[in-house]
């Protein structure tokens, strides 16, 4: 019977190889070395913390990069299925160390103004990464809970990180209670899921029914089997786990907790919710209805589209009257939420417009980045309150962040030479072949309304009257390294937007 | 003898849950708590599922139960005893309950004919479906079987997931001196 046992067991941890997901666990060990380092190292020596953060996520990057170019992974299944990677996960990974380093970037420039523990922040970042690039190449609900679940309560606690402002905490609190609440509903789903879909009397049943791909079985055969059952519990497991990942993208109805902790949160917080944590939201998504609910298309099409027009109308218009910098951040994140759901929906239809998702999330990293950077460096130490006056006259005060705002700004808005509007013409291209014109005719609506927003912050930045006496700021000047990255970000926009076939996601 | 135990226990169960809900006092209320989900493990022995009663125990009447008691003593709630159904969220509550529980009496035993009575088919832990597989267990050594081999990826993460909390909950809470 021993024998007998171990080798069953063994069966199971023979596709349990470690070596595949090598950049998480450097990410993770990293992360625990940062800890360490901090015990271990004296005081003076301190900054070479946020040093060692950065450049050994750089070193993770060459290698994930090393390993795209060099081994093309295909489909591959690890871990008993509850792993899957191919070339999708694989640029995912590499957009998601690219997010974290950035981050660690900014967090460097705004811990420098605050009066807060400083190696945690770095530990955190790179905790969310991991475990982020685990997300997305999960096949199994397991996998995917546990790692959404490490992704939000990391982020709770970094949206709560500046514990002496009285915003971050209380984003921090709102964060909390609607993330759980959130968790909840897409636990529910699941359950409901893994329920229906292992209950042996079932036509498909079986026995492992978290895993994608049987459920994918067991979905297809119960719903478009003249004979199946009635899978009403089937389609209301689907709609709240669809309604859980929603929370996470910030669509509408799920989108209240965004401006509230878009502000609150420490500015390269909030960059890494607007950017990574999106990003993630949504290739769980494609993965979701290409995955198990491809059989559901026809009910779930319908509810993403009403979500989809709902997402981009109330983001635009309440951008509108926005006055707050981060609070407006949130809310156009929140219509660029309904354009890539357009694109989510289109990639029922047309296979490519997954990838135009892809490239919208990169032009939306590089743009987003660079607004936030200038954002990190033109707060001063009360970094929730970033009012559009703020800004009177910024490019004349500090033109290098000016210029880089107003291109970030652009891209945002999907000005012609810029990587944005090539992200948005590749998603209305795939809505447009796949027949979808009401919601093309809603984004291109949402776009014309969000150029008014993104608007009136140029032209704060550079028509404002003016009065007051124009004075250098001396009290934070750009360093090198941060020209360098903001530049680079831009350089990137640029060069997407004029040569789009330079980003190899687009064959 | 199982059956008397399980009469004992049950009642045990309901009497607590019941004198949790109507007590006054927010302590006597939480200890009530604790005798109720003690009770329920008793009752999770009974089914043998040692495992699960054993979590019982040690997640609910240990871990969430001590959180619950620092919270009354923190915030003081003693003070204000509030008279029952005095606003009408206590009201609300009641009604949806007890409409709840008419519900859950009436499927159990006026829908319970129309539910199909089949025999439990033998359950065996072997999701890969090839070879003997094992017999599943409420033990606590079937857990331990899956989680070590087919979910140790998402134990491994479930460490990192609690890393991250006890960060937070240092960063959150400790007083930051900046002697540098």
């Amino acid at each position: 019977m021993n024998e007998l046992l171990i080798e069953f067991l063994g069966g199971f941890t023979k596709t349990n190889q470690w070596s595949t997901i090598l950049p998480e666990i450097m990410l993770g060990v990293l992360a625990l070395a940062l800890l360490g380092a901090e015990m271990a190292l004296p005081k003076n020596k301190q900054t070479l913390i946020p040093r060692l953060a950065i450049w050994g996520q750089v070193i993770v990057l060459l290698f994930v990069i090393a390993c795209i170019g060099w081994c093309n992974v295909g489909e591959s299944e690890y871990f008993s299925g509850l792993i899957i990677q191919n070339d999708m996960t694989q640029i995912m990974r590499a957009f998601f160390l690219v997010s974290s380093i950035v981050v660690c970037y900014f967090g460097q420039i705004y811990l420098s103004k605050q009066s807060l523990p400083k190696t945690e922040f770095y530990a955190l970042v790179l905790i969310i990464a991991a475990a982020m690039m685990l997300l997305v190449q999960s096949a199994n609900f397991v996998m995917l809970f546990v790692a959404l679940e490490t992704v939000t309560v990391a982020f709770y606690v970094l949206v709560a990180y500046s514990r002496s402002s009285q915003f971050s905490l209380e984003s921090g609190l709102k964060y909390l209670i609607l993330g759980a609440l959130s968790s909840g509903i897409l636990l529910f789903g699941i359950v409901l899921l893994y329920g229906i879909a292992g209950s042996p009397e079932l036509m498909g049943s079986s026995r492992d029914s978290l895993n994608y791909n049987e459920l994918a079985n067991f979905i297809t055969l119960n719903t478009n089997n003249p004979i199946g059952v009635d899978n009403m519990i089937v389609k209301i497991g689907a709609l709240l786990v669809v309604a859980g990942i929603c929370f996470k993208i910030g669509a509408v109805p799920f989108q209240i907790w965004v401006p509230d902790v878009y502000q609150g949160a420490p500015t390269p917080v909030t960059a890494y919710l607007a950017v990574a944590s999106k990003a993630a939201g949504f290739i769980v998504l494609i993965q979701l209805l290409h995955g198990p609910f491809i059989s559901l298309k026809e009910f779930l099409v319908p509810v993403l589209s009403v979500i989809a027009v709902a997402t981009i109308l109330f983001g635009n218009v309440a951008a509108v009257t926005q006055r707050n910098v981060k609070r407006l951040m949130g809310l156009s994140g929140i219509a660029h939420a309904g354009y890539l759901l357009v694109g989510v929906i289109a990639s029922l239809y047309v296979p490519w417009a997954v990838y135009a998702v892809i490239f919208y999330l990169v032009t939306y990293l590089l743009a987003s980045f660079a607004v936030f950077g200038v954002m990190s460096l033109a707060a001063d130490a009360d970094d929730a309150n970033q009012e559009l006056d703020h800004y009177e006259n910024f490019a004349r005060k500090r033109p290098f962040l000016g210029g880089i705002l107003v291109c970030g700004l652009g891209s945002l808005a999907g000005i012609p030479p810029l990587g944005g509007f090539i992200g948005k013409l590749f998603l209305f291209v795939a809505a447009f072949q796949a027949g979808l014109y009401g919601l093309l005719g809603i984004s291109v609506l949402g776009v014309v309304i969000s150029i008014y927003y993104y608007f009136a912050w140029i032209r704060e930045c550079y028509f404002s009257a003016p009065s007051s006496a124009v004075v250098e700021d001396a009290s934070g000047g750009t360093t090198l390294g941060d020209r360098i990255l903001l530049g680079a970000l831009i350089v990137a926009t640029v060069v997407i937007g004029l040569l789009p076939a330079a980003l190899p996601i687009i064959r | 003898m199982t059956d008397t135990l399980f009469y004992v226990f049950a009642a045990i169960t309901l009497i607590s849950a019941l004198l949790m809900v109507v007590s006054p006092n927010a302590v006597n209320g939480a200890i009530c708590m604790i005798i109720c989900f003690v009770t329920t493990a008793a009752l999770f022995v009974l089914l043998e599922a040692y495992f699960l009663a054993v979590i019982q125990v040690l997640v609910y009447a240990g871990a969430v139960m001590v959180l619950f008691l620092f919270i009354i003593m923190l915030l003081d709630v003693n003070k204000d005893t509030s008279d029952l159904l005095k606003d009408k969220m206590t009201l609300g509550a009641s009604i949806t309950g007890f409409t709840l529980l008419v519900i859950l009496t009436l499927s159990v035993f006026a829908g319970g004919q129309h539910l199909p009575e089949t025999a439990l088919l033998p359950v065996m832990e072997n999701p890969t479906g090839e070879g003997v597989g094992i017999p599943f267990t409420t033990s606590a050594k079937s857990f331990g079987y899956s989680l070590f081999t087919k979910y140790m990826l998402p134990f491994q993460v479930t460490g990192f997931l609690l890393l991250a909390a006890m960060i937070g909950v240092i960063v959150v809470s400790k007083k930051h001196s900046e002697n540098s």
